[in-house]
């Protein structure tokens, strides 16, 4: 009786097509996916799927997150072990790795034959092209940063919404005061999002001398000052992460922060009418940088079954497949037939996301950009927040590990 | 007189203990019976406004935490079986023999813990994958039981130790061969040694992460796993992490109660004077 | 007889050895042999060899030093705490008394939670808007003001340990909870007679009979606690800076998101070696003591 538990999995395991896949059994395709909501399940869609598509079964495996760096583990593992799954979800900052270690099948001859093509709008696709030219990415979802605002306050306090880095800082002193502070920080990991915006947006430029240039320096000084100088954040942002940034807005400690419609519904739910979304400010010449967050499929160049692949991952970014999959990963549909009758969220928070396409953007995609977001601009950040270094050290830190 | 000395010197301090032990595991199943809203409600609400089951249930109904509990239980289970099997040996060996590079050996079983795993499971995941074992019981079984076994060796060589060596011999001169006195007069003898190894090597395997996420994970996904995927890309699924937090624990301590009376009098003054 | 007596302890050996080299030592050798090569995770086919070079920029490496400062902090401090506390709950627990069962099972929950659960409820409670020990605090009038203990860099390593102190010692409780019974009741009574009071039967019984529990425990904790970063990992990544960043979670970071595996398998064989030279310390200490 032991025994046979103690056996139970490898049974299984054993007993699954994927051990023998040259039978001429149906092709069983495993595709990995992490949602953000444990409760959501794509069952339903890969029962549409193999019914649409009867010699081919998809496997879907849910994957942990744990900021990226237990999902990226899972996959770099399992490919340098020869056994990758054959389709993954994925985003920029691994590309450039994955590129390197040939993981990845180019889906240019796909895309350009297939008729989801022209649903998915230019600037997406622009988005999504590898620094080879080639395109080794299928968008199936994105988001895009905005700046989350307390209207009730700004109106108690007379004030605008802001649109400019000059907008900002004033109503942040305006509605600093007791306890309760004007921006909520994430200088924790995945914090760069946040600082981008500001200093990327405020003249800094990612190549080569561009983040240690005068207008970069001085735009890095400014916003580093609005902590140490001016107390604009809280006291805990230097290890915030995205938990508490929501929890401080939610819980009326913070006048703004940074965030994405994913968290338009929980928002909604502690503040009701009181909460609104804009664009994240501009900078002083009108530039301003917003994060594009990503979410593709990719194609592992080692799986055999590339071609049922395919046709698993284009489903998934193709109209109301789309839909539904971005209902389930609480993010935004990539197509334009989908976006129209987008009803996931309430109608201000989309607003926002679209008025911020044209600033939208993401960290060049180099080897270097995975390390930069986990460990180099938490740590570096956290350290000139703290006053450990000057701003303009932790600059000349970023110019160091990117451009050497 | 007697009754309050035994209130103050012994049952006060244990309170204190106790309370330091369970308050951030009450705060924890205190917050899982709180709605939403109540979580991040600033100045912190002590007493919850309301109570509700919402994340219990949606834990058994639309997780598959139950599943995975189960499967950690099968793991852990299997590892200290396994663990224990391979441990007690090797500590009577370690105990009542000396042969040569026994030091050397002992000591090669402890720096093989020491060096950080998040280093060993790439190689190691290729093991795996050699002998076929991926994503079964039997490689989270194997590995949780062998990464724990210096500690288990170690510290079953010292309970061992303890036991003095006069009656092995006393024994061995009424005729037992060295198995039988391992199996008939150490073994009853070190019950509480094993009862310490065996919790320590439950929770071990019970709370273990790395291996379980990189190991297995489709077929076999153990509780600590399941926990993770209530942490998102965006959203920590509070509610959920704090119902499932709260159940996890409950194993282990639910074991060690009944397993902690064997704590007592396995060693005593009449057995050691034989 | 002889014969059999010399292959005896090899044969009740062998199990443990043949999983250990198949599992462990393996693995172990392999990733010391990637620490003399340049190993970029994603550069699977390029893997040159380059002798000792990962080892002498450690050398120069200024957060490797750091980080072994703060993991000798870590390791005294967590190691020392837990202990302490686990002693006196193990002698307390070890006294009769009515509700002795429950209490003994109820004092190891710290320890049978998933560090991941552990690392997010202290976050949670040492919260600076939403934490129950700031307001407790405030309200008690222990704190002027929230502290933010995860940001500041004089509080994050403490708050870090307090964590670890209370998800460890009841190790300690448990493993020294079993020692006590292996000391026989007779060395007690012999003391009593002695006229020895609590104190000293206390000194001169239970510590020199728990002594070999003792220095074990010791030495298996204070290697787990100096291999261990996932709670560091979850509550403060390392930060604020470089505040709570230990050596393996320098190599952890540098292995992986940093994905320069050769470089993190250096700082792991690093970090093997001092334990390592911690523990012969011991043992030959031990073995000394045991020939005195």
């Amino acid at each position: 009786m032991k025994r046979r538990t103690l056996l139970a999995g490898a049974t299984v395991l054993a007993a699954t097509p994927l051990a023998r896949p040259h039978a001429q059994k149906p092709v069983t395709i495993r595709w990995w996916y992490h949602f953000d909501d444990p409760k959501m399940s794509p069952a339903g869609l890969v029962e549409q799927f193999e019914k649409q598509n009867p010699g081919i079964k998809v496997q879907a495996e849910n994957i942990p997150w744990g900021g990226g760096a237990d999902y990226d583990t899972r996959l770099y593992t399992s490919i340098i072990a020869g056994i990758a799954p054959d389709a993954a979800m994925v985003k920029f900052n691994n590309l450039p790795r994955l590129m390197e270690m040939d993981a990845l099948a180019p889906l240019d001859k796909q895309i350009d034959a297939w008729p989801g093509r022209s649903d998915i709008s230019e600037d997406l696709w622009k988005l999504h092209r590898a620094p080879d030219g080639k395109r080794y990415y299928l968008p199936v979802q994105f988001v895009v940063l905005y700046l989350y605002a307390r209207q009730d306050w700004f109106a108690q306090k007379n004030l605008k919404l802001p649109a400019t880095f000059a907008d900002f800082e004033g109503a942040a002193q305006a509605l600093t005061g007791g306890e309760r502070w004007g921006f909520g920080l994430r200088g924790g990991a995945g914090g760069h999002d946040h600082w981008c915006s500001f200093v990327l947006g405020g003249g800094a430029r990612l190549e080569k001398g561009g983040l240690v240039s005068p207008e970069a320096l001085a735009a890095n000084r400014w916003f580093i000052g609005l902590y140490t100088q001016k107390h604009l954040f809280p006291p805990s942002a230097p290890n915030d992460g995205f938990q508490q940034v929501i929890g401080n807005m939610k819980a009326g400690r913070t006048a703004m922060t940074i965030h994405h419609i994913g968290s338009a519904n929980e928002m909604t739910a502690a503040l009701g009418d009181a909460i609104t979304a804009v664009p994240v400010p501009r900078g002083p010449q009108g530039r301003g940088w917003t994060t594009f967050g990503d979410g593709s499929n990719a194609i592992l160049a080692q799986g055999s079954n590339q071609e049922a692949a395919w046709k698993w991952i284009s489903f998934l970014s193709t109209g109301e497949a789309n839909v539904a999959f971005n209902k389930l990963s609480g993010q935004v549909t990539v197509t334009t037939s989908g976006a129209q009758h987008w009803a996931f969220q309430p109608q201000r928070f989309m607003d926002a996301t679209t008025a911020s396409l044209p600033i939208a953007a993401t960290l060049p995609p180099t080897p270097q950009t995975a390390d930069f977001t986990r460990t180099v601009w938490p740590q570096t950040t956290q350290k000139a927040l703290l006053g450990q270094i000057t701003p303009d050290d932790m600059m000349r830190v970023f110019e160091k590990h990117f451009f050497g | 007189m007697k009754r309050l000395r035994l209130l103050l010197g012994t049952e006060v301090p244990v309170a204190c203990i106790l309370a330091f032990a369970l308050f951030p595991w009450l705060w924890m199943m205190l917050s899982s019976f709180r709605p939403d809203e109540d979580l991040t409600r600033s100045p912190v609400r002590i007493i919850p406004g309301a109570l509700t089951l919402v994340h219990h249930i949606e834990l058994l109904q639309r997780t598959s935490f139950l599943d995975n509990l189960r499967d950690s239980f099968v793991v852990a289970t299997g590892a200290v079986m396994l663990g224990l099997l391979l441990a007690l040996p090797a500590a009577y060996a370690f105990s009542r023999f000396r042969f040569p590079g026994r030091r050397a050996l002992r000591v090669q079983f402890l720096v093989v813990n020491m060096f950080p795993v998040v280093l060993l499971v790439l190689p190691l995941f290729i093991v795996m994958r050699t002998l076929g074992l991926l994503d079964t019981y039997l490689a989270l079984i194997m590995g949780h039981a062998t990464f724990t076994l210096p500690f288990a060796i170690w510290l079953m060589t010292s309970y061992i130790d303890g036991i003095p060596g006069d009656l092995d011999e006393a024994a061995m001169i009424d005729g037992a061969t060295r198995m039988q006195v391992l199996r008939m007069v150490i073994l009853p003898l070190v019950v509480p040694g094993l009862v310490a190894v065996g919790i320590y090597l439950f929770i071990a395997s019970w709370n273990e992460y790395l291996f379980a996420l990189m190991l297995a994970g489709r077929n076999v996904r153990t509780v600590t796993v399941a926990l993770q995927m209530f942490i998102g890309e965006n959203e920590i699924h509070w509610g959920l992490l704090t119902a499932g937090g709260t159940v996890v624990a409950l194993p282990a301590t639910v074991l060690f109660l009944l397993v902690q009376r064997r704590l007592v009098g396995g060693l005593t003054g009449g057995a050691v004077k034989g | 007889m002889k014969v059999e007596g010399r292959a005896l302890p090899w044969l009740l050996l062998a199990p443990a050895l043949a999983a250990t080299v198949l599992l462990v030592l393996a693995p172990v050798m392999e990733t010391l042999w990637l620490s003399l090569h340049d190993v970029i995770l994603y550069r699977p086919r390029s893997r040159p060899f380059v002798g000792l070079a990962n080892y002498l920029a450690l050398l120069d490496d200024p957060a490797f030093w750091e980080s072994l400062g703060n993991s000798v902090i870590w390791v005294i401090a967590a190691v020392s705490l837990q202990f302490l506390l686990g002693l006196g709950a193990a002698l307390l627990l070890n006294r009769q008394f009515a509700w002795r069962g429950i209490a003994r099972a109820l004092v190891i929950v710290p320890w049978a939670l998933p560090s991941v659960i552990i690392g997010l409820v202290w976050t949670w409670m040492l919260d600076f808007n939403l934490g129950i020990l700031n307001q407790v605090g405030v309200r008690l009038g222990l704190l002027d003001a929230p502290v933010a203990w995860l940001a500041r860099p004089d509080t994050a390593m403490a708050a870090v340990i307090l964590a670890v102190v209370w998800q460890g010692f009841p190790f300690f409780t448990v493993t020294l909870l079993a020692g006590l019974q292996g000391i026989p009741r007779e060395h007690y009574e012999a003391a009593a007679i002695d006229g020895a009071g609590r104190f000293a039967s206390f000194r001169h019984v239970t510590l020199p009979g728990l002594a070999p529990v003792i220095a074990t425990a010791l030495l298996l904790r204070m290697i787990w606690v100096a291999n261990s970063l996932d709670l560091i990992l979850v509550m403060t990544g390392g930060g604020p800076g470089t505040a709570t960043q230990t050596l393996p979670l320098y190599a952890f970071l540098r292995a992986w998101s940093g994905a320069n595996y050769g470089y993190g398998s250096a700082l792991a064989v690093v970090l093997t070696l001092m334990l390592l030279s911690v523990v012969v310390t011991y043992a030959v200490r031990s073995a000394r003591e045991r020939s005195a």
